[in-house]
């Protein structure tokens, strides 16, 4: 093990590591708003908005992101569109993670008890303030779980952009790798800057969900 | 905008080849993963800490880092210690090694979820500890495992697509191999993802009607 070569090259995958974070924190963005619309969209009355919103998430779900990846970095071309390492990657992670961030939304909110719907109903609440103020209190907990496990898929995902060569972590190392050719020593660094924010990420969202139920509990 | 698919169609042949490498990829992968993840979880429950302890950090360490980095790792890593295996072989490995740390996590957990009156139970009726665990404790865990073994099988068919950075010569390399050739990208990469599409929609439905099957023996 060369101890030094692994102290003088965290400054640079650290670099790389902040690449990382903001492209799955973009990303995770982008993935609840396209999340967000479908969810709405497979809950519409008509079957012409429903339908769009299922083939959608069925053909994500159905296909490995990798694949959707180069679809998107080196299949633009088809269609006079050439998007930047970049903006491929992060609309890649952003519209793949946006599928399945809408079923792990719809399983919560169809997880809470219907009796809840109907009571709220016939309260005299509408349809929209029995979501607002009664059903998504009680779907955020599960939400969160869910969402959080989905935020750490994005992460490690992040690394596969590294393929069309988008600077994060795991490209950097390589680059790394090529000049130094010590290839153990590189990753080691790099996985544990994976660890950290996986880990990390794990942490803060058992910790949210556990404030948020103590919360709901009261 | 112009698409032209009969590259496509003339290279047919190719395609078909990556994706029976896919397929047997995934089929020896899951084997590992399967048995290797039993055995693994076996170990963090009931082995000796010498063995348990190194076990919890191997299922800590490939959970929390990306696929990619664990197959380059592998992949340049050993050759730097100077072992040099066939890149099939490296990718199966890694991809089993992978999905097996995160099935021992799910069988650990089913185990764990088996009420303690069936050990109970099968103990006072005379079966040994190594006994009661094989013939009871193991088979109703692995029953109530099934569906998110599945789920991680579906998951893992997807991700055999990334073997092709380490140059397996699956489904998207034979693929890549056939666009330097023709320069049509995105009829190549949208062919690719059909077949995806289709193979994922056979496991899912076939994985659905055992699990049928199996609820409907019992």
């Amino acid at each position: 093990m060369d101890f030094a070569l692994m102290w003088q090259i965290t400054p640079l995958l650290l670099e790389a590591a902040w690449v990382t974070v903001t492209i799955s924190v973009l990303a995770f963005i982008l993935g609840l708003v396209v999340a967000t619309i479908l969810v709405i969209m497979r809950s519409s009355a008509f079957r012409l908005i429903r339908w769009p919103a299922r083939i959608y998430i069925s053909v994500i779900r159905g296909t490995p992101f990798f694949v959707q990846l180069l679809i998107f970095y080196y299949g633009g071309s088809a269609f006079g569109i050439n998007l930047e390492a970049y903006t491929a990657g992060l609309l890649a992670i952003g519209l793949n993670g946006g599928a399945y961030m809408s079923e792990a939304i719809r399983g919560s909110i169809i997880a809470v008890d219907k009796g809840q719907n109907e009571a709220s109903r016939s309260l005299g609440f509408s349809r929209t303030q029995t979501m607002i103020s009664v059903i998504l209190p009680q779907a955020a907990g599960l939400m969160i779980r869910s969402l959080g496990v989905l935020s750490v898929i994005i992460i490690k995902g992040s690394s596969l952009v590294s393929i069309i060569s988008v600077v994060e972590l795991t490209y950097q190392s390589q680059r790394i790798i090529s000049s130094t050719y010590k290839p153990f020593e590189v990753f080691a660094v790099s996985a544990a800057f994976y660890l950290i924010l996986i880990y990390g990420v794990i942490s803060f969202v058992d910790w949210l969900y556990n404030r948020y139920t103590r919360y709901l509990s009261h | 905008m112009n698409f032209d698919f009969t590259p496509v169609w003339d290279n047919i042949p190719t395609l078909l080849t990556g994706t029976g490498y896919t397929l047997l990829i995934a089929l020896f992968a899951a084997i590992i993963s399967l048995v290797g993840g039993l055995a693994v979880s076996l170990t963090t429950l009931y082995g000796k800490k010498v063995f348990s302890y190194p076990l919890r950090c191997f299922i800590w360490l490939f959970m929390g880092t990306p696929l990619l980095l664990q197959l380059y790792l592998l992949y340049f890593g050993l050759g730097q210690v100077g072992i040099l295996i066939p890149a099939l072989l490296t990718g199966i490995l890694g991809l089993g090694i992978h999905y097996m740390a995160y099935n021992a996590d799910i069988f650990r957990a089913t185990i764990l979820s088996i009420e303690k009156g069936q050990t109970e139970a099968a103990r006072s009726l005379g079966f040994g500890r190594m006994q009661t665990l094989w013939f009871f404790i193991v088979p109703q865990a692995i029953f109530r495992a099934l569906p998110q073994l599945g789920n991680n099988m579906i998951i893992m068919l997807k991700d055999t697509s990334v073997l092709s950075v380490i140059g397996v010569t699956e489904l998207v390399l034979n693929a890549q191999f056939e666009i330097a050739n023709t320069f049509r990208p995105f009829e190549f990469y949208i062919s690719v993802a059909v077949i995806y599409y289709f193979l994922n929609l056979i496991l899912e439905t076939s994985l659905n009607r055992f699990e049928k099957k199996l609820e409907d023996r019992r």
